[in-house]
């Protein structure tokens, strides 16, 4: 299991596109920007929606299950913020309610070799300071009892 | 869709090449001004003859200073010690990499705003970490990365690597392959960084992890060198000193990616397919066609990525593809006959261009290959704002 306590993460500084998606997830909710338009999601947030171009888009609560659609195992030590927890699972998610806004995290609480292309995952909040909550990922309950 | 109207009317002329070196004790300006010296002599020209420049001068190493001859090598400062008396056109591209800026030296050969350009692409190892990341802060793009350990673009490669892997049910232990055969290549190339340095199975087997599925050999070396070409128009090269290679076809593709957003294998296939849809349509030429290919390499999957999206086979076959002996000197489709950059260090696409030239105009030396007519080259990542190119050995 990777050590994260040692780990000091960067800490997101929210502009004005990407602030709804932080506060929402300070309150322990998962908001992603949604085009009203053509209702599909999009992340990280953009000034036009990727697929319509329509301008009207608005953050809407999505549920925080999963799942991985790809990951690495990162084993350089080469950015010494993030040395202490090598080798650890950098993974990209993409939840059920949001196909194609693919959602980058770590793998937490499981072994990085738990780490594969399908797994179930749920979101989990890690809150860094009073402003900043980082949308997180544990394997979902459903997926740790067939991995023992 | 009819061929490109200047097909086979630019010309690749003479290539230079610096010392590479895997530190930087010499300023980036004298590799790249050797370089081009280098490229301007072997055509047979003089330096005033030269009358455009090229380049693309990015760092792609992060938190180091861009410096201006030391860290990069820009057209003001390759100017500010050539100091040309008849330029007449330059250009330094920012959106589509090294491929782009010969593509705008052909372009300007053709608008017949130059005659003879000189593009170079210089590469800087800066001292310590090559990703430098010692942020308190993920600002901008990197606020939905960079506080999870996303940092450098290797492990951002990486992920497209995994869902590449298991989702065609691959294994990474096949690119031992590639790995192993670039660097039997390298050794018919002298000017590369691990030219005289063999490679063994044991040696890729037994490699420390990057950022998995990439091991160290999976990954370009960062070096300091330079590499320059000639282009000028076909028919100017036919006066020059080299055999020329044609260019019969390019093309590219704008990655419109979302800031902040990590690169999906689908980036990747789209990126390569567009970009070679254009080079085949403008050639006339097919992969079937091709007798020798140059794919980019800076991480070994960009080329599992390229054969597949150029359409050298089918998706997900790449790594069955390059085993049995297709990718050597003496295969069917012989693949980064120069060592690609895991061979030479890490300089970029340039090199993949020269390369291709060479072989299309028999001018490879011990590493040539037999009766080449059409030679390909993927000259980035093809999700990286992607360039091809067909080289001839006849105005066809
Ligand atoms: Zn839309």
């Amino acid at each position: 299991m990777s050590d994260w306590s040692q780990v000091t993460r960067p800490v997101p500084v929210p502009n004005e596109w990407t602030r709804p998606f932080w506060e929402a997830a300070r309150r322990g909710s998962l908001e992603l920007q949604r085009c009203q338009s053509c209702h599909s999601f999009q992340h990280p947030p953009y000034a036009t929606c990727v697929k319509c171009v329509s301008v009207d888009l608005k953050f809407e609560a999505v549920r925080g299950v999963g799942s991985i659609y790809a990951y690495t195992i990162m084993y350089h030590t080469g950015d010494r913020r993030f040395a202490p927890a090598v080798p650890y699972a950098s993974i990209i998610v993409e939840l059920d309610d949001a196909p194609g806004a693919l959602m980058a995290g770590n793998l937490l609480g499981a072994p990085y070799t738990e780490a594969k292309v399908g797994r179930r995952v749920e979101v989990v909040f890690e809150k860094l300071n009073d402003d900043i909550t980082l949308p997180q990922f544990k394997l979902a309950a459903s997926s740790t009892a067939t991995t023992g | 869709m009819p061929k490109w109207e200047n097909r086979c009317k630019i010309a690749l002329s003479g290539v230079g090449y610096s010392k590479v070196t895997r530190s930087a004790d010499v300023p980036l300006a004298a590799h790249a001004l050797e370089a081009v010296r280098g490229a301007v002599a072997a055509s047979g020209l003089e330096m005033g003859d030269i009358d455009g420049l090229s380049t693309y001068p990015e760092l792609p190493a992060t938190g180091h200073a861009e410096v201006d001859g030391i860290s990069i090598v820009s057209v003001n400062c390759m100017m500010a010690m050539l100091k040309l008396p008849n330029l007449t056109w330059h250009m330094q591209v920012g959106s589509n990499n090294i491929g782009g800026a010969v593509q705008q030296a052909a372009n300007a050969l053709l608008a017949g705003v130059c005659k003879y350009a000189v593009v170079w692409r210089a590469m800087h190892n800066p001292k310590g970490t090559y990703q430098n990341l010692p942020g308190a802060q993920a600002a901008g793009a990197s606020q939905f990365t960079g506080p999870f350990g996303f940092g450098g673009p290797g492990q951002h490669m990486a992920v497209a690597y995994t869902r590449y892997l298991e989702r065609h049910n691959q294994a990474r232990e096949k690119m031992v392959t590639l790995a192993l055969t670039q660097r039997q290549h390298t050794q018919h190339n002298p000017h590369a960084f691990f030219y005289g340095t063999p490679l063994t199975r044991e040696d890729y087997f037994n490699a420390r992890m990057v950022a998995y599925p990439f091991c160290l050999y999976d990954c370009d070396i960062p070096v300091q060198g330079a590499v320059a070409v000639v282009l000028t128009t076909a028919e100017r090269a036919r006066d020059l000193q080299p055999k020329p290679a044609y260019l019969a076809g390019y093309g590219q593709r704008l990655h419109f990616e979302v800031a902040g957003r990590i690169g999906s294998l689908a980036d990747y296939m789209e990126g390569g397919a567009s970009s070679a849809k254009l080079t085949w349509e403008r050639s006339g030429f097919s992969p079937k066609d091709v007798d020798v290919a140059q794919i980019y390499d800076g991480f070994s999957a960009s080329v599992i990525y390229g054969l597949e999206s150029y359409g050298f086979c089918k998706r997900g076959e790449a790594l069955d593809f390059i085993q049995g002996g297709r990718i050597g000197l003496d295969g069917e489709l012989p693949l980064n006959t120069f060592g690609g950059s895991l061979g030479t260090g890490r300089i970029h696409g340039l090199w993949h261009i020269i390369e291709g030239a060479l072989q299309a105009s028999g001018r490879a030396g011990a590493r040539q290959i037999k009766d080449v007519n059409v030679s390909f080259v993927g000259a980035s990542a093809p999700i990286v704002t992607g360039t091809t190119f067909i080289f001839t050995r006849e105005p066809y």
